[in-house]
């Protein structure tokens, strides 16, 4: 198995407003020396809150946001550090689906174009050429030939998903972003896609970024799992491995607090381990662990000093006192 | 026994472009004093608009109250005068929204707008109601509510707002309160603390619950009994456990598998082919007719009705004729 994507210490920062004329310019770490690794064929799910700094991660890794740290290997090159000239020669290899195909789409045009449009960017292949491989996408994404040349707003939201995954491999990318892909979708819709995205990986051998909020979309669909918490990963494990024995507290907290069919009411279901607050502000992140004033085990020195992601057992894990729920 | 809250045969129509369309063909609903009723269905299905009749709160026009009733423990809602609606909602009925920014004002402090809701409904003076608003506050857990109470709603996290909406909701004690989607804008953890915390309010207060929702994950750990809604029609209504374990209508059958669900192993997930009908396009038939692998002539010509003639009640044809 070889390695698609190497990501190391990634870091992404944004300026906020000066308070103030002369105060010190505030900075906000989205991203704070984020590394993973993907391989090929994989996928690798980005679970965590609103705000954790999963799309940063995702658009720093694709060079869509400005990193201001790290390197991203992509099959060995750091796409960091090549020159605009040199990363335009790897955007087919790199594609984009996001959560909202109703404005990710360009309503004025007809569906047929949208999809050949990153061949007529890029100059692939002659014109007949880009033709026949839109008709083979669409077929492939499950839509019909005498739809190509409807409008976006002539398709359900799952439809429009379909455009735009159609859309993102004209390219024939090894590496699919994809960005909450079903959240915007209702539940039947979701498993449509899911499906689509499933078949794509194993027909074609793509390998996914696949960033949800969702932890039941992300175990259907990943190899690998990272759970994002303020700007960092604080555990990265295989799938069986982060769901079946999650380590870290929080991504014991996001388990307990998601919604299973496996909990009923009728059996007296009463969550176990609850935690309360919200995340802290990324502007001044706490100087140990960002998670120990939320965290049910926090001791002294979690709140002084920041764990580091560390080998143990079948994954990595960032916490001082790692181990299971009940431990 | 008599519900305490019994919508029967309701009947909700609006008048759009393409004419007058169905939204509610006769949706029948109870929920009893302590309990939990789960309202479950894809986007568009009535769910909102069964919340909104409820409350008095259908935009008339373009909606009417074509037919059927609410009742209230025994009292009429359908029809009812404005000024009682008035009164008894947030009094005896109260609604929590998905977006509680958009039922906020967000020009005065959150104990303010609290405190206001009290004295609709209570004779009691402005600063009595403003001691009261901060221990509701403190009641729903948010920290410092003494500081808290000041602020605007901007000031607070989605999650603040939607307890800053729960403590108005419950400043009355209902006896209904229904919340519509409360928590699809948050995070999973404060999803959680929001389900634990109406879970809380109902073991303290005893409110019968109408919690809306399109997650069947949500509907196992909170709903007590479901109703599955599709196309402006309960399809299937029964114990949470029986929708759940024994799904009868193939829309609820396929609810249930399409989820990729945590605590359940790994399956293909099944699909619902096609989407929900509009409205308009809706025909004398079943509304699932054409997403269904079961429909033969007669799902076509007839609706089926809600009745008992599998596992629990449901709407189907299929069940109906024991082919599946
Ligand atoms: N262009 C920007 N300028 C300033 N701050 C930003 C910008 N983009 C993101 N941020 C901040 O960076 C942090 C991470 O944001 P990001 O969008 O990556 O989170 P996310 O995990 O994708 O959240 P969500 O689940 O809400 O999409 C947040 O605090 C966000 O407010
Ligand atoms: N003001 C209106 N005019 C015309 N049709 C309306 C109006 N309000 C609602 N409807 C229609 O009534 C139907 C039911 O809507 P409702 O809001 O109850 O759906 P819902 O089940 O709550 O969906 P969601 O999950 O998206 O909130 C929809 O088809 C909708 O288009
Ligand atoms: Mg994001
Ligand atoms: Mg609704």
């Amino acid at each position: 198995m070889s390695t698609l994507l190497d990501v190391r210490d990634l870091t992404v920062r944004f300026a906020m407003p000066r308070k103030g004329l002369f105060g010190p310019r505030p900075w906000l770490e989205a991203v704070r020396k984020v590394s993973f690794s993907l391989e090929k064929g994989h996928a690798l799910g980005i679970v965590g809150e609103s705000g954790s700094g999963k799309t940063t991660t995702a658009m720093a890794a694709i060079r869509l946001t400005e990193a201001a740290g790290g390197q991203v290997l992509f099959e060995g090159d750091d796409l960091l550090s090549l020159s605009d000239e040199q990363m335009r020669a790897h955007r087919r290899d790199v594609q984009l689906i996001f959560q909202d195909p109703y404005s990710s789409l360009n309503p004025r045009a007809r569906v047929a174009d949208i999809v050949r449009e990153p061949l007529d960017l890029m100059d692939i292949g002659t014109p007949d050429d880009r033709r026949a491989r839109v008709e083979e996408l669409f077929k492939l994404v499950g839509l019909r030939p005498d739809q190509l040349n409807l409008f976006p707003h002539q398709f359900s939201g799952g439809q429009r998903q379909r455009i735009s995954i159609a859309r993102a491999l004209t390219t024939n990318p090894k590496l699919l972003v994809c960005d909450e892909p079903v959240s915007a979708l209702d539940v039947a819709i979701q498993a449509q896609i899911l499906n689509l995205l499933a078949k794509l990986k194993s027909e074609l051998g793509l390998s996914y970024l696949f960033i949800s909020h969702d932890l039941g979309v992300v175990r259907h669909v990943c190899d690998d799992v990272a759970v994002m918490y303020l700007g960092q990963i604080v555990e990265h494990a295989s799938r069986t491995a982060l769901f079946e024995s999650p380590q870290h507290p929080y991504t014991q907290a996001l388990l307990s607090a998601a919604p299973s069919l496996a909990r009923r009411k009728s059996k007296g279901y009463v969550r176990p381990l609850k935690i309360s607050g919200d995340p802290p502000s990324p502007i001044n992140p706490p100087p140990g662990c960002a998670f120990a004033e939320r965290c049910p085990r926090a001791r002294d020195i979690c709140r002084k000093t920041p764990p580091v992601l560390e080998d143990r057992g079948p994954g990595r894990v960032a916490c001082h006192v790692p181990g299971p729920a009940d431990a | 026994m008599s519900a305490l809250l019994a919508i029967e045969d309701l009947r909700v129509t609006f008048n759009t472009r393409y004419g007058q369309v169905t939204a509610l063909d006769g949706v029948s609903l109870h929920v009893n004093a302590g309990e939990t009723l789960g309202v479950v269905g894809e986007s568009g299905c009535g769910k909102s608009i069964t919340a909104l009749a409820t409350m008095g709160l259908i935009p008339m026009p373009p909606g009417r109250i074509a037919g059927g009733s609410i009742r209230l423990e025994g009292e009429e809602l359908v029809g009812a005068a404005p000024a009682r609606m008035r009164g008894l909602r947030g009094a005896d009925i109260a609604m929590i929204f998905q977006e509680p920014m958009t039922s906020l004002n967000p020009v005065f402090t959150v104990g303010a707008q609290i405190a206001e809701a009290i004295m609709l409904h209570q004779k009691v003076s402005p600063d009595q109601a403003f001691k009261d608003a901060i221990a509701l506050l403190d009641r729903v857990g948010i920290p410092s509510p003494d500081a808290r109470a000041r602020d605007y709603p901007h000031q607070l996290s989605g999650g603040m707002r939607q307890r800053v909406m729960i403590a108005m909701a419950v400043s009355c004690r209902p006896k209904v309160l229904i919340a519509d989607e409360p928590t699809t804008a948050l995070d999973v953890t404060v999803q959680a603390q929001i389900f634990d915390l109406l879970n809380e309010i109902q073991r303290d207060f005893g409110a019968a619950i109408i919690l809306i929702t399109h997650d069947m994950g949500a509907i196992s750990e909170m709903a007590d009994r479901v109703a599955v809604m599709y196309a402006g029609r309960v399809i299937e209504e029964a114990q949470a456990d029986d929708v759940l374990d024994f799904p009868q209508h193939p829309y609820a059958r396929g609810l249930i598998d399409c989820i990729p669900a945590l605590g359940r192993e790994d399956h293909a997930l099944r699909e619902i082919p096609g989407v929900v009908p509009p409205l308009h396009l809706l025909g004398a038939g079943c509304a699932f007719a054409d997403r269904c692998e079961h429909t033969n002539a007669r799902c076509k010509t007839e609706k089926p009705l809600l009745a008992a003639h599998g596992h629990h009640p449901a709407a189907c044809h299929a069940v109906e004729e024991g082919r599946i």
